[in-house]
C-alpha cells in the first residue's frame, strides 16, 4: 500500500486524538487526517461521502470506548456500506482485555489491533502491516 | 318365637334329657370347654378334656390333680366371675357372660369367653355354675393389633411437623389433623369449608391447576407450594402433594393432601438469593474497578508516554509548546480520574455508613438552591411535590449527592428546544419512600443503552463535559443504602429516574 491519501482518527479523547494525528501524518505518511470524536460523526461522514462518490479514507484508527457510537457499533454500521475500495481498519484502544482482541478478530476489515500507547514498536507494527496490505 | 325343642318333639327332647350318650356326645361337643364349678366351695369343680386341649394338653398330658384346672385360670378373672353368678342369684335376669383368662401349657394366655348358667342349691346342695367355654385368644390378638394400628396412625396423623387432610371432589375440608387444625383452625370447625378459600387469592389459581391434575390422573402425587395465613396473621408457605382418590367407576372422590411448612426454608432460599445479588453487584464492582484502572488509568499513562516520547522529539519551539500544554492538560485529566476513583472506593467501602433522617424537602431545597445559578440562566421550571413532613433514613452524603446528580443531569441534557421543567415527587409506600426526578430533556434511548446506563464511563450525547460517572456513583450510592434506582426515557420527550429507597433494610 502507498502511503494512505487519507486517514480517519475515531478517538473521543482530545489529547489522544492530536498525539495520534500527529504520529499518522509523521510516521505512517498520511496525507490527510481527519478526526472524529464519536464513530458516530465518523460513520455519518463516511455515509454522506460515499453518497456522493467522494473519496474515502485508506485507513481507520478507531478507539473502542466512546459515547453516542462506540467502535464495534461503528464497525457494525461500516460493515453495511457498500464500499468499493477495501479500507484497513486498526483498532487503538487503551483496552488489554482478551475478549476485546477476541471480537475484533470476527471483524474483517480490522487489518490489527494496538493497545496504546502509540509507541514506537506499535508504529512499527502499523508500517508494516501497511506494507503487506499494499504487496 | 321359635319353639323350645321340649315343644316341638317332646319325646327327643325326653331322651336327651335321660339318655346318656346324647348327654356326653353334648358335654364334650362344646367347643372348646366345659366347666362345672361349686360356688359354695370354690376349690370344688371339673373340666371336661375339650378344656384342656384348648389350653394345650395332650390328652396324656392332662393334669392328674382334678383341682389342677384352677391354676390354668386367672385368680381376679374366676373371682369376677364368681361376683357375676352371685349377681344372677340375686337377680335371675342376670347373667353371665365374660372372658377368662387362662394359661396354655407353653405359658401363652388364653382368652375364653364362659357363658355361664347358674344351677342354685340349697341347704344341703351345692350351687353350680356350668359354664361353656369358647377360646376368643384370636379375636383378642386382632383387636390387640388393630389397637396397635390404630395408635401407629394416629400417633403419625397427629404428628407435630406434617399437616394431612383430606377434602372432598369439591375442595371442602372432610378431614384434618390436629397440627393442621392447631395452626389455621381459627378456633372454628374447618370441616365442611372450602379449602380453597383458605389460601391466599394469588395462590388460587396454582391450586386449581393441580386439583384439575389431580381430576385427570389420580392416584398420583402432584406437588405445589401454598401460602396461607397462619392464625397470627402471618402467611405460612406450605409444600403440599395432592392425591385424588377415585372410587370403583374411576371418578374421584377425595383429595388427600400431606403438606409441611417451607415458610423458613423459602426465607433462607430468598436471603441466599439475595446474598447472591449483592455478591453479584460487588463482582460487577469490582469489575468496573478493574476496567477503570485497566481502561483510564492507562489511558492517560498512555497519553502521556506518547506526549514525552513527542516532546522529546520535537522540532520547533511551537511544537514544544504544544505538546507541553497537552502534557500538563493530560496529568490534570489523571489527577481527576483518580479523584473519581476515591469516590467509588469511598462508596464500596462505607457500606455500613451511618445513616440519619432527614427531611426530603429541606434536602431536595439544598440541591436546587446549589444550581440555582444554572436553573436561572436556562430559565428552567421547578415543581417540587414532596410533602414537608416526609423524612427518609439515609447516609446524608450520598441523599446530597443523588440529588445533585439527577437535578444536574436535567439540568445538563434539557431539551433547548422547549421550556425545560422539571418536576420532583415523593410519597411513601409500604416499602419505602419513592421519589421520581423528571425532566422533559433530550432523553436517553433506552433500546441502545439500558444495559450501559449506570456503567461506568459511560456518556450518552455528545457532551463535553460528560465524565460518565455520575450514574454510575448515584447507583452505588442508592444499592449502598439498599435502594434501587431505575429509568423510563424517551428521545425528545424526557426522562424519569425512580428510586425506591428501603429505609428498614
Amino acid at each position: 500500500m502507498r502511503a494512505p491519501d487519507l486517514a480517519y482518527v475515531i478517538e473521543d479523547d482530545r489529547i489522544t486524538a492530536t498525539i495520534t494525528e500527529f504520529i499518522a501524518k509523521k510516521d505512517l505518511c498520511c496525507r490527510a487526517v481527519q478526526t472524529f470524536r464519536n464513530g458516530q460523526l465518523a460513520f455519518d461522514q463516511l455515509k454522506a461521502t460515499v453518497q456522493a462518490g467522494g473519496s474515502v479514507p485508506d485507513l481507520i484508527l478507531l478507539d473502542l470506548n466512546m459515547p453516542v457510537m462506540d467502535g464495534w457499533e461503528f464497525l457494525d454500521a461500516f460493515g453495511a456500506l457498500p464500499l468499493v475500495q477495501a479500507v484497513c481498519v486498526f483498532i487503538l484502544t487503551s483496552s488489554i482485555q482478551p475478549e476485546d482482541v477476541q471480537k475484533a478478530t470476527h471483524y474483517k476489515e480490522v487489518r490489527g489491533y494496538f493497545s496504546k500507547p502509540l509507541g514506537k514498536a506499535n508504529v512499527q507494527r502499523m508500517q508494516t502491516l501497511l506494507l503487506d496490505i499494499g504487496a | 318365637m321359635s319353639t323350645t325343642l321340649t315343644e316341638q318333639y317332646p319325646e327327643l327332647a325326653a331322651s336327651i334329657a335321660y339318655n346318656p350318650v346324647i348327654y356326653d356326645f353334648l358335654q364334650n361337643s362344646l367347643p372348646d370347654g366345659l366347666w362345672y364349678w361349686n360356688l359354695k366351695q370354690p376349690t370344688q369343680g371339673w373340666v371336661n378334656a375339650t378344656f384342656w386341649q384348648t389350653l394345650g394338653y395332650a390328652p396324656d398330658q392332662v393334669p392328674a390333680d382334678p383341682a389342677a384346672w384352677r391354676a390354668c385360670l386367672n385368680p381376679v378373672d374366676l373371682a369376677a366371675a364368681w361376683q357375676r353368678a352371685e349377681a344372677c342369684l340375686q337377680d335371675s335376669t342376670q347373667s353371665v357372660d365374660l372372658v377368662l383368662r387362662g394359661t396354655h401349657r407353653e405359658g401363652a394366655p388364653v382368652w375364653l369367653r364362659c357363658r355361664a348358667l347358674v344351677l342354685p342349691g340349697d341347704e344341703e346342695r351345692p350351687t353350680w355354675l356350668v359354664g361353656a367355654l369358647f377360646d376368643v385368644t384370636k379375636e383378642k390378638h386382632r383387636e390387640a393389633h388393630a389397637q396397635e394400628v390404630a395408635t401407629h396412625y394416629s400417633s403419625i396423623l397427629s404428628n407435630q411437623s406434617v399437616y394431612i387432610l383430606k377434602t372432598d371432589a369439591q375442595g371442602n375440608y372432610t378431614y384434618v389433623n390436629d397440627f393442621f387444625y392447631e395452626r389455621f383452625g381459627h378456633e372454628q370447625d374447618l370441616l365442611g369449608t372450602s379449602s380453597l378459600l383458605s389460601i391466599i387469592e394469588e395462590d388460587r389459581p396454582k391450586c386449581l391447576e393441580v386439583v384439575m391434575q389431580c381430576f385427570q390422573a389420580p392416584g398420583v402425587p402432584h406437588q405445589v407450594i401454598l401460602r396461607k395465613p397462619y392464625r397470627d396473621g402471618s402467611i405460612k408457605s406450605n409444600h403440599w402433594e395432592f392425591k385424588g382418590i377415585a372410587g370403583e367407576n374411576g371418578e374421584l372422590l377425595e383429595i388427600l393432601c400431606v403438606g409441611y411448612d417451607v415458610t423458613l426454608l423459602l426465607e433462607n432460599l430468598h436471603r441466599a438469593q439475595h446474598l447472591l445479588d449483592v455478591t453479584s453487584q460487588q463482582n460487577l464492582r469490582l469489575q468496573n474497578f478493574a476496567y477503570i484502572i485497566s481502561h483510564n488509568i492507562r489511558s492517560h499513562s498512555a497519553n502521556l508516554t506518547s506526549l514525552v516520547q513527542l516532546l522529546s522529539e520535537a522540532k520547533s519551539k511551537a511544537q514544544k509548546t504544544m505538546f507541553l500544554q497537552m502534557l500538563t492538560t493530560s496529568t490534570e485529566q489523571l489527577a481527576d480520574t483518580i479523584v473519581n476513583l476515591n469516590d467509588i472506593v469511598t462508596i464500596n467501602n462505607n457500606v455500613s455508613k451511618p445513616k440519619a433522617a432527614r427531611a426530603l424537602k429541606t434536602e431536595i431545597d439544598k440541591a436546587l438552591e446549589a444550581l440555582s445559578v444554572l436553573i436561572r440562566q436556562h430559565h428552567i421550571t421547578v415543581e417540587v411535590d414532596v410533602p414537608p413532613t416526609l423524612t427518609l433514613t439515609v447516609v446524608p452524603a450520598y441523599l446530597d449527592s443523588i440529588l445533585l446528580n439527577l437535578i444536574s443531569n436535567a439540568v445538563k441534557y434539557r431539551a433547548l428546544d422547549r421550556p425545560a421543567l422539571i418536576r420532583l415527587r415523593a410519597q411513601p409506600t409500604p416499602e419505602g419512600v419513592v421519589l421520581t426526578v423528571q425532566d422533559n430533556g433530550r432523553g436517553i434511548d433506552l433500546a441502545k443503552y439500558q444495559s450501559k446506563l449506570f456503567g461506568m464511563y459511560k456518556t450518552f450525547h455528545d457532551n463535553e463535559d460528560a465524565r460518565g460517572v455520575g450514574l454510575f456513583i448515584t447507583k452505588n450510592q442508592v444499592e449502598a443504602m439498599q435502594g434501587t434506582i431505575q429509568v423510563e426515557s424517551e428521545v425528545g420527550v424526557g426522562s424519569t429516574f425512580t428510586i425506591q429507597f428501603h429505609e428498614s433494610a
